[in-house]
């Protein structure tokens, strides 16, 4: 059982590494050169909560028209209704000096 | 961590089919563009809150405005520090001259203010345990 949780909170771990990674590179990109532990930890939570937030209203829009799976329109309701601003995302996507991080590596599962 | 989303800046509503028009257009153009954040990630938080697509270009078109809106974030952060620095630099520079600091250090006392601006309420904690 204690293995099973362990197992899980490492995978959730990886994922949250990645986002630190991910804000860490903003940062970066933005100018900072360095960040304190607490400012990374309170950004990561909220890229994650973001993440989670935006799922889920996009979700309750679209079995609000009686879809299962959510469409472009529920996502951009889900956008306005947390009230973020769109604009010039296009420009920001064409930001010349952005990084890309290499995506995970799948671990293998071990046999059993 | 609380959000509001009274105070924080929004999409107006008239702007709103312009927009709709040209991110359809923009959706079509991610086919082939990875964002900082990996795929794999934000599906799996996309999925924990129930969110489920076949189409990848959805996931990263949330991956971008998410990036985008830390980067906002970030940038707001980024002003609060160059002030914050300047007018400790004159500062310094009254009593003896410094060498001059350019090097910016996010800290909560920059994030807390940008945040606020985007209805995000954090309080630093007063003590770690």
């Amino acid at each position: 059982m204690s293995e099973s949780i362990e197992r899980i909170e490492a995978s959730s771990d990886a994922r949250r590494r990645f986002l630190n990674i991910a804000v860490s590179t903003v940062l970066l990109e933005t100018g900072f050169e360095a960040a304190d532990k607490m400012s990374m930890e309170t950004l990561t939570e909220i890229m994650q909560c973001f993440i989670a937030e935006v799922g889920n209203s996009a979700k309750g829009y679209s079995e609000l028209s009686g879809r299962v799976e959510p469409v472009l329109g529920d996502v951009m309701m889900a956008f306005m209704n947390m009230g973020i601003n769109l604009q010039g995302l296009e420009q920001y996507a064409a930001r010349p000096n952005r990084h890309v991080i290499q995506p995970p590596q799948q671990a293998p599962v071990p046999r059993q | 961590m609380h959000m509001t989303r009274m105070n924080s800046p929004s999409i107006g509503m008239d702007e709103g089919t312009g927009v709709g028009h040209a991110l359809n257009d923009f959706l079509l153009q991610l086919e082939n563009y990875t964002p900082s954040i990996p795929d794999s990630v934000v599906a799996y938080y996309l999925n924990i809150s129930g969110f489920e697509s076949q189409d990848p270009r959805l996931i990263r078109l949330i991956a971008l405005a998410s990036q985008k809106f830390l980067s906002d974030i970030a940038n707001d952060a980024l002003q609060h520090c160059k002030m914050r620095t300047s007018s400790q630099l004159a500062q310094n520079s009254k009593n003896q001259k410094g060498p001059k600091e350019k090097k910016f250090v996010m800290t909560m006392d920059d994030l807390v203010p940008a945040l606020q601006e985007y209805g995000i309420v954090a309080k630093k904690p007063h003590y770690f345990i």
